[in-house]
């Protein structure tokens, strides 16, 4: 497994660091919290053509958490208490495709998501893992169903993904196999989808509309009593909940009201609903993905009015 | 060649006339040319296509710190070539070092020998000048040997077209890593020591035996055999950094980027006070953040690349011939130009290349100090050439110096 | 890169004529109800066989076979692992504070945060597809997507109850602190697929897990595992009804993956080839029973990206430059096409563009889950199957 393209280290292997005050049972009470309602989204920034070379580029990040806010203005911890998704979305193309490919009728499109090796808490490696291409193939499906793709038969587009910062699944002081459910992708796939949308309009290309990526949960609090009260918050931060038992991401296309990429997963049937809200969980917790979307929607419109009148002052 | 009549659009036969985008396209090597050098008529001075003389360099701007989970990062951007760097540490138990055990009993014994002095004329900042030199070897056997500082640079970012995201690191990528590796290790940048983890074992017998894991926790930057007990304290365990280095964006030139961001990113490192814990057998660390150090780096080497625009487009062609030594300077008519800071398009018609990374002795009061030199394919840069890219390389270094250290 | 077609989950790009394709959209999507080429309705499933135990050399396995002659192998193997947790050593003085738990189950009820939940990581499932990579994007997803509603079904409803499923499947690998089961469960598609194989590869995992046994553990406590060599009193991995036992704890199933499109508005399930090459949605819906033994438990839903975007258009007569001639018309045919290309003309093929509506979501769901729905009906016939 000695991989003789890349510098590698010592070849008997290192450790992460282990800190003495995780060894302690942590204190729950340290755990970061929600500081926004639960409607309320966290603020994004995006950005398109900042990549000159290519033929759309997007940036997007997401605001930093209050903890984790105030830990980089005022570091006492060296672990950081969350994230905040930090990533850059290039599209290259419509260009030919390669000789040897099958004739096509419509625009190929090829994704590509990679985490850059210190996006995550854990080392990532150099080469794609199994959530990464599981990624590239959500991502795939949400916006082929926005792009127009019989307008460039034989072509192909690339569109790569770079993670610079991915989300937590959980908050780093619970015990390390409190769960393994891989809730931060979540958020990282909205993320892909929302700054996708945007360097795909950056590179002109036809969409039936922007794409936007959303996320809505059902949480369940820690202290509360143990059944039925699960709550609908929308863009949630795995760090800052203890449990949360399902999860939703929605790409959707608000002109036409539309979701071109569903990913729900976990236990929806305990949320507990307004009273006369006679949605399943699973309805419910769409609808709030949705709702999400329509936020960063607001976002992305911006970011791409933006790219356009940029292009219209240099042409 | 014909000297052009125009700078915009020189050369182009009337009957076509070519906006500047498409004839930079299709004529690039004219189209540069005429850019460079305006006919003498027109007064105007000698520029790049990019709008820069040919001494300048991009507008460079760093950031440092944003990236939450690393020990240290940075982003770099010189014009449109942006660089983001990561620096992780881990831990490597000196357990899982295979010939450990080995090693270390030689080491310890050029320890012992303090050969003072004789490595001098190497520039360090220290007070205590010759302790660090006799470290050097040291210093270099366990950084190099044990692979301590792991320098990996990706271009499969879609930076630009060329690079198949999810394709093996290209050629270009392959060496890049090389390059930052070998200059790491000549540059000493790092030092051994602030890497290494130590231990004081506790002196068997005395009654704070219980209270040694508090009371003797090991202080790094103690010499070695400073506190005079009985048991040698030994070294348990390094940290090796993880220096990644992921392109975002490619215009040409990604070595200085990268380097910088290396440099920037290596500043920004704080590592948390480790040390041995007996009880679970392991190394632990605090992560308290004023208890964390910063890595001390020695110098501040800054690299500077620069390529040559030859005249004669067909020079790269021609069979080579060695230059005779009384053949006449071409200065006359200047037929080649040296461009600092190459965009993509310039470095595309381009054969020759140079490199310089410099240091300045003394935090910038003292004489400059070549840390790297590299040159190759071409024929024109000489020694008189070479004495002015340092010079060029050296109010770089000032340049950068000012931005790396705001960030 | 090296084949960029496969990256599209769904597919195979269907051979069908635009006009075929057309044809049966319009078959599909009738409003009184679908007419489906091989005259299923609407939520009829294929006729399959099945058969259980087939390979002595592993822990369950089992076969189905539809009848257009595709086949599926599932086999389960079962390894004892040691427990690693990231803070492993740092634990066990944690532990010995701990009065040893006399069983397993008390052990995961008394810390329960800790290594009793299980690891998602203990489940490998592995996928292998004539014809496709190990990584390449069909295989991983659907891999993936089975593996999240196994190891995702955790009935938290459990937790206070003493039932070997608490925890869920991942609890149920725990042998005690220190030792795990590891699962590796193989699929293999003997064929090529014909159609989108996660139904009948959903299916094959489910009923190999079923069969699956795992020896009879003879050690206790937080000793070093060891384990009966009588095949015949191991235990299922999925307990069995015993016939006293109430009727609750029979119901634990491993979760079943239904593959459902929607054309027009009509909802159709278990789709074969042709008919997904059409529909305007393709969506992988992962149910479970209830941990209470009523009703189904939704797991997961996953929109699969369907084929038909990928199909040939077809060409309307009104811009057919070979049966127009090269009129006058048809230069503003041409000039209009970009912009109107999105108009339907009926009996025309068009890609399909776009999403799903959340009310077809909401209808698709409700199909599978509601009391005597479709769910409900492929669970009861897979119990039916004797393994």
């Amino acid at each position: 497994m000695n991989d003789r393209r890349r510098v590698n280290g010592p070849p008997g292997g290192t450790r992460p660091p282990v800190f003495q005050s995780g060894l302690q049972s942590s204190n729950p009470s340290d755990r970061p919290r929600r500081q926004r309602q639960p409607a309320e989204l966290r603020k994004i920034f995006l950005k398109t053509g900042l990549i000159p070379s290519a033929s759309g580029s997007a940036y997007l990040e997401f605001e930093p958490s209050a903890s984790l806010a105030a830990n980089r203005s005022n570091p006492k911890s060296m672990i950081p208490p969350s994230s905040a998704l930090k990533l850059t979305c290039t599209v290259h193309g419509p260009k030919p495709l390669p000789r040897s490919a099958a004739y096509s009728p419509n625009l190929v499109l090829t994704t590509h998501v990679k985490y850059a090796p210190f996006a995550a808490r854990r080392r990532k490696g150099h080469v794609r893992d199994s959530s990464e291409r599981d990624l590239g193939v959500h991502l795939e499906t949400a916006l082929r169903g926005a792009i127009i793709a019989e307008r460039w038969p034989k072509s192909g587009l690339d569109i790569t993904i770079t993670i610079l910062e991915a989300e937590d699944d959980r908050w780093w002081g619970e015990p390390p196999d409190s769960h393994d459910a891989s809730w931060g992708i979540m958020n990282v796939l909205a993320g892909c989808i929302t700054a996708a949308s945007a360097a795909i309009a950056d590179a002109r290309i036809d969409c039936l509309d922007l794409v936007a990526g959303g996320v809505a949960a059902i949480t369940e609090d820690v202290g509360a009593s143990h059944s039925g009260s699960g709550r609908l918050m929308l863009d949630t931060d795995p760090a800052e909940h203890a449990s949360i038992l399902s999860a939703c991401v929605v790409a959707y296309m608000p002109a036409r009201d539309e979701i071109t990429e569903l990913w729900l997963k976990g236990d929806s049937s305990k949320a507990v609903l307004d009273d006369g809200d006679s949605r399943q969980g699973h309805d419910a917790l769409i609808d709030g993905a949705v709702d999400a979307a329509r936020g960063s929607y607001s976002v992305l419109s911006e970011a791409v009015k933006e790219s356009i009148l940029n292009a219209v002052a240099h042409a | 060649m014909a000297t052009p009549t125009a700078s915009a659009v020189p050369a182009a036969p009337p009957s076509l006339s070519l906006p500047p985008s498409q004839f930079a396209r299709l004529q690039p090597h004219a189209y540069l040319l005429a850019h460079l050098s305006p006919p003498p008529a027109s007064n105007q001075p000698s520029i790049r296509a990019n709008g820069r003389a040919p001494a300048q360099f991009r507008v460079t701007s760093a950031n440092s710190g944003s990236l939450t989970h690393t020990n240290g990062s940075a982003v770099v951007r010189v014009g449109d070539t942006t660089a983001v760097c990561g620096v992780r540490a881990e831990i490597l138990h000196t357990d899982d070092i295979a010939s450990w055990s080995v090693s270390q009993a030689s080491s310890g014994n050029t320890h012992k020998r303090r050969r003072l002095g004789d490595l001098g004329g190497k520039p360090t900042e220290e007070s205590d000048d010759t302790y660090a030199d006799a470290q050097d070897d040291e210093d270099r056997a366990h950084i190099q040997d044990l692979n301590l500082l792991v320098p990996n640079l990706s271009l499969s970012t879609g930076c630009a077209p060329g690079f198949t995201p999810g394709a093996p690191p290209s050629s270009l990528a392959q060496s890049l890593s090389h390059q930052i590796l070998s200059l790491l290790h000549t540059s000493r940048l790092v030092r051994a020591d602030d890497l290494r983890i130590w231990y004081q074992p506790p002196n068997l017998g005395r009654e704070d035996l219980e209270r040694h894991n508090e009371d003797e926790a090991m202080d790094v930057d103690a010499g070695p055999g400073a506190a005079g007990l009985s048991k040698p304290r030994e070294i348990k365990a390094f940290w090796v950094l993880y220096i990644d280095v992921m392109i975002i964006s490619l215009a040409g030139n990604p070595f200085d980027a990268a380097w910088a961001s290396v440099l920037a990113a290596l500043r920004d490192t704080k590592l948390p006070k480790a040390w041995w814990d007996i009880d679970n057998e392991t190394i632990l660390c605090s992560d308290d953040v004023s208890q964390a150090r910063k890595l001390s780096l020695r110098g501040f080497p800054i690299a500077s690349s620069f390529c040559v625009f030859d005249a004669d487009a067909a020079a790269a062609y021609r069979a080579v011939v060695i230059p005779k030594a009384d053949e006449p300077k071409r200065r006359g008519f200047k037929q080649t130009w040296i461009l600092a800071d190459p965009d993509g398009y310039e470095e595309g018609l381009s054969q020759e290349r140079a490199c310089l990374v410099v240091d300045k002795e003394s935090n910038g009061q003292g004489k400059t100090v070549i840390v790297k030199m590299e040159k190759h394919g071409g024929w024109i840069i000489d020694t008189e050439d070479l004495r002015q890219l340092v010079s060029m390389s050296a109010q770089r270094w000032d340049e950068m110096k000012q931005i790396l250290e705001q960030c | 890169m090296s084949n960029p077609r496969q990256a599209s989950s769904a597919s195979q790009t269907p051979h069908l004529s635009p006009a075929e394709l057309s044809y049966l959209y319009t078959s599909l999507s009738l409003p009184k109800g679908p007419i489906r080429p091989d005259g299923r309705s609407p939520t009829q499933f294929r006729p399959l066989t099945a058969e259980t135990d087939i390979l002595p050399g592993t822990n369950g396995s089992a076969r189905i076979g539809f009848a257009d002659g595709t086949q599926a192998i599932v086999g389960v193997k079962a390894e004892v692992e040691k427990t690693v947790l990231a803070s492993d050593i740092l634990q066990q003085d944690v532990e010995n504070d701990l009065q040893a738990p006399s069983d397993r189950r008390d052990g995961a009820e008394s810390t329960p945060s800790a290594a009793a939940g299980g690891h998602g990581s203990w489940v490998q499932m592995s996928i292998e597809i004539p014809g496709f990579r190990d990584d390449d994007a069909l295989p991983v997803f659907l891999s993936e997507m089975m593996r999240e509603s196994l190891v995702g079904s955790v009935t938290d409803a459990g937790k206070g109850r003493d039932t070997e499923m608490a925890g869920g499947l991942k609890g149920r690998l725990v042998i005690n602190k220190r030792w795990h089961w590891r699962l590796y469960i193989d699929v293999l598609l003997l064929s090529q697929p014909l159609s989108y194989p996660l139904p009948l590869l959903s299916l094959t995992t489910h009923l190999a897990l079923l069969s699956t046994k795992l020896p009879k553990l003879k050690s206790q406590g937080e000793e070093d595992p060891f384990f009966d060599d009588d095949w015949g009193v191991a235990e299922h991995l999925y307990p069995r009804p015993s016939p006293s036992a109430s009727a609750t704890s029979s119901q634990i199933r491993p979760p079943v993956t239904l593959l459902v499109i929607s054309v027009g508005d009509n909802v159709i399930f278990d789709p074969n080839r042709e008919e997904i090459s059409v529909a305007d949605a393709v969506l992988a819906i992962s149910i479970t029973r209830n941990s209470e033994g009523q009703g189904l438990k939704l797991l997961s839903i996953r929109t699969i990206d369907p084929p038909s975007r990928l199909t040939q258009p077809g060409v309307p007569n009104s811009e057919n430059l070979s049966t127009m001639a090269a009129t006058g018309n048809s230069d503003n045919a041409a000039a209009a096409n970009p912009s109107a290309g999105q108009e339907e003309v009926p009996g025309v093929w068009r890609p399909r563009r776009g999403g799903i509506k959340r009310s077809v979501i909401t209808e698709l769901t409700r199909t599978v889950l509601k009391k005597g729905g479709v769910g409900e009906e492929v669970l009861e016939g897979l119990e039916g199957v004797e393994v």
